[in-house]
């Protein structure tokens, strides 16, 4: 025979319908975000695992300042490689990009045509998909590049930026100014004017087995290649962030969704518990006398567990499909926002389904089975007594007489119910966390593309080949020279270092013998202060270089160094009067572009802001959205519980003759000064967890992006977080002031 | 005339299942006057005292203290009417579980804007060395006398009594009908006692017998005994 108590089931859903619909609503978005993201992260995941093959991925690259020698390559490949030409130009475009261009590529790092025809004639190009999206631009449109007209005929892929990193060193991709693109031989060849980076691909002959030993294999190709050729740069693809972020990006993103997911699911479990614990409490008499007549402890868990199990279930399932179906669309086409990513089929994964539906639901079970269990061990007689608090026999706490009456019974209101609001401590915690992330992202990224704007040494910054002369009036030569910092984490950073001239009309820098200045975004992230001395080694060679710093230099652009040109020179046994590049306000005309190897606007240095905010927008949108409802849906749920428990205490004093202010003021405003109380230490706590956070995620990046927030964003979030309370307490006096009277009048014995 | 029932109705349900609880009432009391109100469940006895405390309506008729009508009341003057004028005791004590003894007392207090004092009350009640206690470290009989406690710290003009010993023991019960009797003396309320037992009517000033929600005995007791006499 089925048991009897399953038929409560429906009449409880019944009977509570809106606090289970709001729940299942919740859990279902949140599985729903949770399964898309990483539907569509593993999907694409492995189709980007499997475009390392599928497009013959290069081992790594390196440029050199002249085309190799047929001589030199065979040097070269002799080292277990083989090395494939893969070089470029870059151009500014009609619409105010750069676009690197290649010839089109058949052996390695082979292209993913995604829509239209690769190019044929001198005149077409084909451009990455993702760029060509953000510029507004479709197959058959014409663009401009250095004075020559291309008509688009194809969107494409490109395996070795599936993230487009300008440089290996710029902390963030800019797929909004920077493009990529490839044209035919003739078309490559039409830009005689153009400085061709000489850069060449390499595959291993035997490939590495692991990453580990990707590495050593790259560091001995180092060590030989520096012995045969000048090296201007060398990145092996397992350190190449155009090639692995994109993936990493798409792996870690399912997993802190997952982790948040279960933060949300043991909120609920808890949720429910408490709920239970208050039903415990009123069926007491019942669940004795069930007890009594035979009914055992498992069957009675059993019933009270089956409601939070069923409701994560369904959730669960609700969930999935739409994860698998709308979400997993949305999380693509986030993805698709960010990244160039070749083509994907969607995968069903065990692995999500477990995440999603399982894990949660043994979540749900373990938590309430717990407390369940924990709350029912005490003997039927009890519960017959409504004799259930094993606490209640301690005497209660000792409040000052001093303070008055309303002010102790609002304290005491605060300690009857306090894993309640021990809940909604840490709920407001969780929610604000989100809150604040979803609202302070883009004032962070704007805040820092102001400091850098405000902070700009020159209009103009150009990297050369050689000392050129200019005839700019404006112009100031310096030299730059780059080293790495030693290996923090596996990583080294690449570090410039300027050779500043005396008297700059640019930087405003005494230098005093044998010492540097640093910039103020080395120092934030390395935490540097004047006085110390940093070791920093050379890129492709054994030499260490020590430092002392004199000061810091307000420059939050870049990590880099700043000293005197003679010290710069002479510490890099450059000749006396070496220069490398010019500071200036004006565009330098004069000197032939083969011989600029890069030109750095302030709108370079702004990349990184405004690549994070166009393609995190969306996710920050909804980032505020979940914080909010589930902010509202935590406090909501919890203090109807605490108005529950506390009904028949209610009525006797709306009988006593307690005015609707009086009872507000002991139910209401106690929950909400919890609610204010959490939201403001939440507020500053969270900020000083989200700085941690974040100074640790950027310090593996390279570059720095101070952690700012400004505090127009904390009084937004603090004013968000009341006005949503202030929703949740005009329902909750709706719910005080429903409590009848007649309440206190009945029998509860 | 301290308080006026006049012609109070009251019925629950509608169609077939349409119960008359009240038809019409009529009863008039004097200042400091003990009432006891008999009858067998059913009898109305609950909803009348309900109405005259203001926490349930009438059909018709109407109940005046001093000449205020409670029909004439808005939800918040009824609310001051209760605050200022009643007390109220019932069978289930009704103590906030989260106060300590001494502090269900002060909730009563807190109404009045010259209440007794807590500490003698807690004296006087014999709960003083029990006054941090939570109500379910007391017995039935002290958690009781908390709530007369409660009900009279704000000197209301009529206490309500709703089978205050209907859950107690016989040694208990008289000792709490005897601290209401004290308190009747002492302090001058007006009493209206609901009960079903048929010996505490020995203690009131008056007798009212309801019967299908009709008075049909309503005298006053010449033979009134102390409480510490009652027996049953």
């Amino acid at each position: 025979m089925r048991n009897p108590l399953n038929k409560r089931f429906k009449k409880e859903i019944k009977s509570e319908f809106g606090k289970y619909l709001v729940l299942f609503l919740f859990m279902t978005g949140m599985i729903a975000i949770v399964s898309g993201v990483n539907v569509a992260g593993t999907s694409m995941k492995k189709a980007f695992d499997e475009a390392f093959t599928k497009y013959n991925t290069e081992d790594g690259n390196f440029e050199i300042d002249h085309d190799a020698s047929d001589a030199t390559i065979s040097s070269i490949e002799s080292e277990g490689i083989t090395i494939y030409e893969n070089f470029y130009i870059e151009e500014e475009t009609n619409f105010d990009t750069t676009m690197r261009i290649f010839k089109n590529r058949e052996e390695v790092n082979t292209i993913c045509l995604m829509e239209g025809e690769f190019p044929s004639s001198p005149e077409e190009i084909a451009i990455d998909r993702m760029h060509a999206d953000n510029n507004k631009l479709q197959v058959g449109d014409e663009i401009v590049i250095k004075d020559k007209t291309f008509t688009i005929t194809g969107l494409v892929a490109f395996p070795d930026y599936s993230t487009l990193y300008q440089s290996p060193s710029d902390m963030m991709f800019d797929a909004l100014k920077f493009g990529i693109g490839i044209v035919t031989s003739e078309g490559f060849d039409s830009f005689d004017n153009s400085y061709i980076h000489y850069s060449y691909s390499w595959k291993y002959d035997t490939p590495p087995a692991n990453d580990k030993e990707a590495k050593e294999m790259s560091e001995t190709l180092l060590k030989r290649l520096s012995t045969k050729v000048m090296l201007e740069q060398y990145i092996p693809a397992y350190a190449n962030q155009a090639i692995h972020f994109a993936g990493n990006d798409i792996g870690r993103d399912g997993q802190i969704f997952t982790i948040f997911l279960y933060l949300v699911v043991v909120i609920i479990a808890f949720i429910f518990a408490i709920t239970t614990s208050n039903t415990l409490a009123k069926e007491s008499t019942a669940i004795g006398t069930l007890r009594a007549s035979g009914y055992t402890k498992g069957e009675i868990i059993r019933h009270y567990m089956t409601i939070p199990l069923i409701v994560t279930l369904v959730s669960a399932l609700v969930g999935n499909i739409f994860g698998y179906t709308l979400m997993e669309d949305f999380a693509a086409n986030l993805y698709y926002n960010s990244y160039s990513l070749t083509t994907y089929v969607l995968i069903f994964n065990s692995d999500a389904f477990i995440k999603t539906t399982v894990i949660p639901v043994i979540i749900m079970l373990l938590i309430n089975f717990f407390i369940l269990s924990s709350k029912l061990k005490l003997s039927p007689l009890r519960f017959i007594r409504r004799d259930i608090n094993k606490k209640q026999r301690k005497k209660a706490i000792r409040l000052n007489t001093k303070i008055k009456i309303m002010k102790r019974f609002k304290i005491r209101i605060l300690f009857q119910n306090m894993p309640n609001y021990i809940t909604i401590v840490i709920g407001v915690f969780l929610a604000t966390v989100i809150m604040l992330f979803g609202s302070g992202m883009k004032p962070l990224m704007e805040n820092y593309q102001d400091i850098i704007v405000e902070n700009t040494i020159c209009e103009y910054q150009y990297v050369l080949k050689a000392p050129i002369p200019t005839n700019n009036d404006g112009a100031e030569a310096y030299s730059v020279a780059s080293l790495k910092t030693p290996e923090r984490r596996g990583k080294s950073e690449s570090i410039n270092l300027y050779g500043i001239a005396p008297d700059s009309q640019y930087i405003d820098l005494n230098f005093e013998k044998n010492t540097v200045y640093i910039s103020k975004a080395y120092a934030e992230k390395y935490k540097i202060e004047a006085g110390d001395t940093i070791k920093l080694e050379s890129e492709y060679g054994d030499e260490t270089y020590e430092f002392k710093v004199n000061g810091i230099y307000e420059f939050p652009s870049a990590v880099c160094v700043f000293m005197d040109i003679h010290m710069l020179n002479e510490t890099f046994g450059y000749e006396e009067g070496y220069f490398n590049g010019y500071y200036s306000n004006e565009e330098i005309t004069d000197i032939d572009g083969k011989l600029i190897a890069t030109t750095i606007t302030t709108d370079d240095y702004t990349k990184t802001s405004r690549q994070m905010i166009h393609s995190m927008g969306d996710f920050m949108t909804l980032f505020l959205v979940v914080g909010v409802i589930m902010y509202m849906l935590i406090i909501f749920l919890l203090s109807k519980i605490i108005v529950e428990k506390n009904a028949q205490s209610i009525s006797m004093i709306k009988i006593l003759g307690y005015t609707r202010k009086e009872i507000n003021n002991l139910y209401i405003i106690t929950t909400a000064f919890v609610v204010i109380a959490s939201l403001g230490i939440s507020i500053p706590l969270v900020s000083f967890v989200l700085k941690y956070i974040f100074d640790f995620a950027f310090s593996g990046f390279s570059g720095w992006l101070p952690f700012y927030v400004p505090g127009s964003v904390y009084i937004k979030t603090f004013l968000l977080g009341l006005v949503s309370y202030a929703v949740i307490a005009f329902m909750q006096i709706k719910q005080v002031r429903k409590i009848p009277m007649e309440d206190a009048l009945k029998n509860v014995e | 005339m301290f308080l006026q029932i006049k012609g109070i109705k009251k019925h629950y349900g509608e169609g077939d299942s349409r119960i008359d609880v009240l038809n019409g009432i009529d009863l008039e009391l004097e200042k400091g006057e003990i009432c006891v109100l008999l009858g067998p469940s059913g009898s109305g006895k609950s909803t009348l005292l309900n109405i005259i405390g203001g926490i349930d309506d009438a059909d018709s008729g109407y109940i005046a203290i001093n000449g205020d009508k409670t029909a004439d009341m808005n939800e918040k003057s009824l609310t001051l009417y209760r605050r200022k004028h009643l007390g109220y005791i019932f069978q289930m004590y009704n103590l906030i579980p989260n106060l300590n003894i001494k502090e269900n007392i002060e909730v009563g207090a807190y109404l009045s804007d010259n209440p007794l004092d807590v500490d003698d009350i807690l004296k006087t009640l014999g709960l003083y060395e029990h006054r941090h206690k939570l109500p379910n470290q007391l017995s039935g009989g002290q958690q009781q006398r908390t709530a007369i406690g409660r009900a009279i710290v704000k000197n209301p003009d009529i206490l309500l009594c709703d089978e205050p010993t209907g859950a107690l023991d016989f040694r208990t019960s008289k000792d709490i009908l005897k601290l209401i009797e004290d308190v009747n003396k002492k302090y001058g309320n007006t009493i209206i006692m609901v009960t079903h037992n048929d010996a505490i009517k020995n203690m009131a000033d008056r007798v009212v017998k309801l019967r299908d929600g009709v008075i049909r005995k309503n005298y006053l007791n010449e033979e009134k005994t102390s409480a510490a006499d009652l027996d049953w």
